[in-house]
């Protein structure tokens, strides 16, 4: 832990790594991975060029609509957000958050306030919306310092549910019952409103793609490894002078400012946000993510939330057609998906060698 | 003052309500050192199975609590079994996150059978003096002491104060069977063997004791409790796949307040919860007014109409904060050794 490079060498040592992190994802191989994913929009049209070409020859066909495809590709971005997110907190430092939905209610309603009663431009409520995400991470964070495993656990998720039961109810702060605020404006470039599928698609890749890079390079950094530090043992990393308070509050502060974005970044996709969105249940399906791809582990956390991000919404399509009461199905398969990776691959399906 | 003692009534009965079910609570970690989230769900189902019993088939009321005790038992112990079993050496997290998928399951399978809506067992079908009072018809009064009347379904303390039977088996009820169960922890073999698990597994277990068994029957005895506690709240109030995730973190928050592990901490932890919640829902309006009317804010709160319903709103919300508060201050509880584990 010697610090004796000057604030210039720092510097030039950080260009550099950026310089190579970027030549790493440039490579030949990863090259086709990115082209893939920025032309997922392409691909989408391409899926209503098909069924309406087999309509011109009398078949039809039921696939989903390109849009509707669109929409899922932008709840998976956010839910990859929000699972790298929760990583920050549950798989660096090893505290089991129940509560994540919490920090993503402060930022989608932080947003959503802010921007259908006082007008605030879109990109001004970022900063604010991540700012106010962390200010709640730490106020969270500062009495449950001193708490480990389950009882910080059920301490996260009595503060989400306080947080949702205030959103709930304060009818002069959200001025609408059950948390509802409705008509929430579009996020704008110049004069042009972002209101197409694949515009809010390339907005939320980007704020992802930022998220990615910034958790990459905090794993690779000191603050990383204190948290890992932190996780493994928690005495031992104190006695080498790691300021566990520090460290620990710098995890629940970042973990919910991304949290927040998530949040913020959907008040204005929805246009509409209600309580009901901020149930426990969104916790577990994070966390879920977060598990099945092994905690503190990115590349995981991303499969995680594609998986089950994209599971979740075809199967909230396909339950729509069932009677009203199999809408719990959904979370049935879940828990169903929870025990028996406890059960079998407790470490998740990609797990980090320690 | 009449509005005071009908809360202290309301708030006992719920207290012995929230002490059923957080004895399972507390036995369950008292041994495994596990949050058993599911328990909740088990109180559900234990509601639930007897209420199907009594709508579709002739079986009073009283049957069907026997038959939904055993039910929950033998999923109790199915649980320990099937999920909990094979993680007794994992790490305690994992165990955790396994009781949540479970309770989720539960919970969702019970939305698909029974359906989402809140649903009520039928007049009909529950004994004459447990039928809700009709608020419209004057009760014929048909004994009368001391200014106390009993009705056909409540002891009329005063206009305003009564004490339905249905509240009244309830209280009694629980004590029943929370001093059988003080009884079967301290007299018998199985309490003992109990204790020695708690004390220490592997010591027991070296000492003959079949752990494996004592937890099992822990869990049965626990979900037996719970079913109890969830086919009253059923009478009381009404069933919903959500009931059991409620009143379950409520009376896991007594069980904490009580110091978890302790079943006497338990039992008292859910009466002051109970009364917490009652009282809290009852006077939290009124106690935000006169902070507002006090702190300059009177204005704010007549114009913004605060608090329309702080009561109902806040209700669930008590019980978490209560929660919270404890386990920040005094993770121990009140009656819990303060060697306990800290989690």
């Amino acid at each position: 832990m010697q610090n004796n490079k000057t604030p210039k060498q720092q510097n030039t040592a950080l260009l550099k790594n950026i310089v190579n992190w970027l030549q790493t994802l440039f490579r030949s191989k990863n090259i086709i991975f990115w082209i893939l994913i920025c032309a997922f929009p392409l691909f989408t049209f391409l899926t209503d060029g098909i069924s309406s070409m087999f309509s011109m020859l009398g078949i039809n066909l039921t696939l989903p609509s390109g849009d509707y495809i669109l929409y899922i590709g932008v709840q998976v971005c956010v839910y990859i957000l929000l699972a790298i997110g929760l990583n920050i907190v549950c798989g660096y430092t090893g505290l089991l958050e129940l509560g994540y939905v919490g920090f993503y209610l402060v930022g989608g309603y932080t947003a959503g306030l802010l921007m259908r009663h006082a007008g605030v431009p879109y990109w001004l409520i970022l900063p604010i919306a991540v700012l106010n995400g962390a200010l709640w991470g730490l106020i969270r964070g500062a009495p449950t310092l001193k708490l480990t495993g389950d009882y910080f656990a059920i301490v996260t998720f009595g503060f989400a549910e306080v947080l949702f039961r205030i959103v709930k109810n304060e009818i002069w702060l959200i001025r609408d019952i059950n948390g509802f605020v409705k008509d929430i404006p579009r996020a704008s470039v110049f004069v042009w409103e972002l209101n197409q599928n694949w515009q809010h698609f390339y907005h939320i890749l980007i704020l992802t793609g930022l998220v990615i890079f910034v958790s990459y390079r905090l794993e690779n950094s000191r603050i990383g490894r204190a948290w890992i530090a932190i996780r493994e043992d928690e005495q031992a990393a104190a006695s080498m002078g790691i300021n566990v308070s520090r460290y620990k509050s710098l995890a629940f502060a970042i973990s919910a400012a991304i949290g927040a974005l998530g949040g913020a970044f959907l008040a204005q996709f929805w246009g509409t946000l209600s309580a009901k969105t901020f149930e426990f249940w969104e916790s577990i399906l994070i966390l879920c993510m977060v598990i099945l791809g092994g905690k503190g582990s990115i590349k995981g956390s991303i499969i995680g939330a594609i998986i089950i991000g994209s599971m979740s919404e075809v199967l909230r399509e396909i339950l729509l057609r069932f009677p009203p009461d199999y809408a719990g199905a959904r979370y049935l398969i879940f828990g169903i998906i929870l025990v028996l990776l406890m059960r079998f691959r407790p470490a998740g399906l990609i797990f980090k060698r320690s | 003052m009449e509005q005071f003692f009908q809360q202290l009534i309301n708030g006992i009965v719920l207290g012995g309500i929230y002490a059923l079910i957080a004895v399972g609570y507390t036995m369950v970690y008292g041994i495994i050192q596990l949050i058993n989230f599911a328990h909740g769900e088990i109180f559900m189902l234990g509601a639930y199975i007897a209420f199907t019993l009594v709508m579709f088939f002739p079986i009073p009321l009283w049957v069907a609590i026997l038959v939904s005790m055993l039910f929950c038992a033998g999923v109790g112990m199915l649980m320990d079994v099937v999920a909990y079993k094979p993680l007794r050496t994992a790490p305690r997290l994992s165990a955790l996150i396994t009781a949540i998928g479970v309770s989720i399951g539960l919970q969702n399978l019970a939305r698909m059978i029974w359906g989402a809506k809140p649903q009520s067992f039928s007049e009909d079908t529950l004994p004459k003096f447990f039928q809700q009072i009709n608020p419209l018809v004057e009760p014929t009064s048909f004994l009368n002491i001391f200014g106390v009347s009993f009705t056909e379904n409540a002891i009329q303390f005063s206009e305003g104060v009564s004490l339905a039977y249905l509240d009244l088996t309830i209280i009694i009820l629980a004590i029943v069977l929370m001093v059988g169960l003080n009884r079967l922890v301290s007299l018998t073999k199985i309490g003992k063997a109990m204790r020695a698990c708690a004390q220490n597994r592997v010591a027991a277990n070296l000492m003959g004791i079949k752990t494996n068994r004592v937890i099992a029957i822990t869990f049965a005895i626990g979900s037996a409790l719970g079913a109890v506690a969830g086919v009253m709240v059923g009478v009381r109030e009404n069933i919903s796949p959500l009931m059991g995730f409620h009143k379950g973190v409520a009376a896991f928050a007594a069980a904490v307040l009580g110091g978890i592990g302790n079943i006497t901490g338990a039992m008292i932890g859910g009466l002051l919860m109970g009364l917490a919640e009652v009282f809290g829902a009852g006077y939290i309006d009124s106690f935000i007014e006169f902070v507002c009317n006090n702190i300059g804010l009177g204005q704010f709160y007549e114009d913004e109409k605060i608090s329309h319903s702080y009561g109902s709103g806040y209700r669930v919300a008590i019980s978490y904060i209560v929660m919270i508060i404890v386990i920040l201050i005094r993770p121990t509880g009140l009656f819990g050794k303060s060697s306990a584990h800290r989690a």
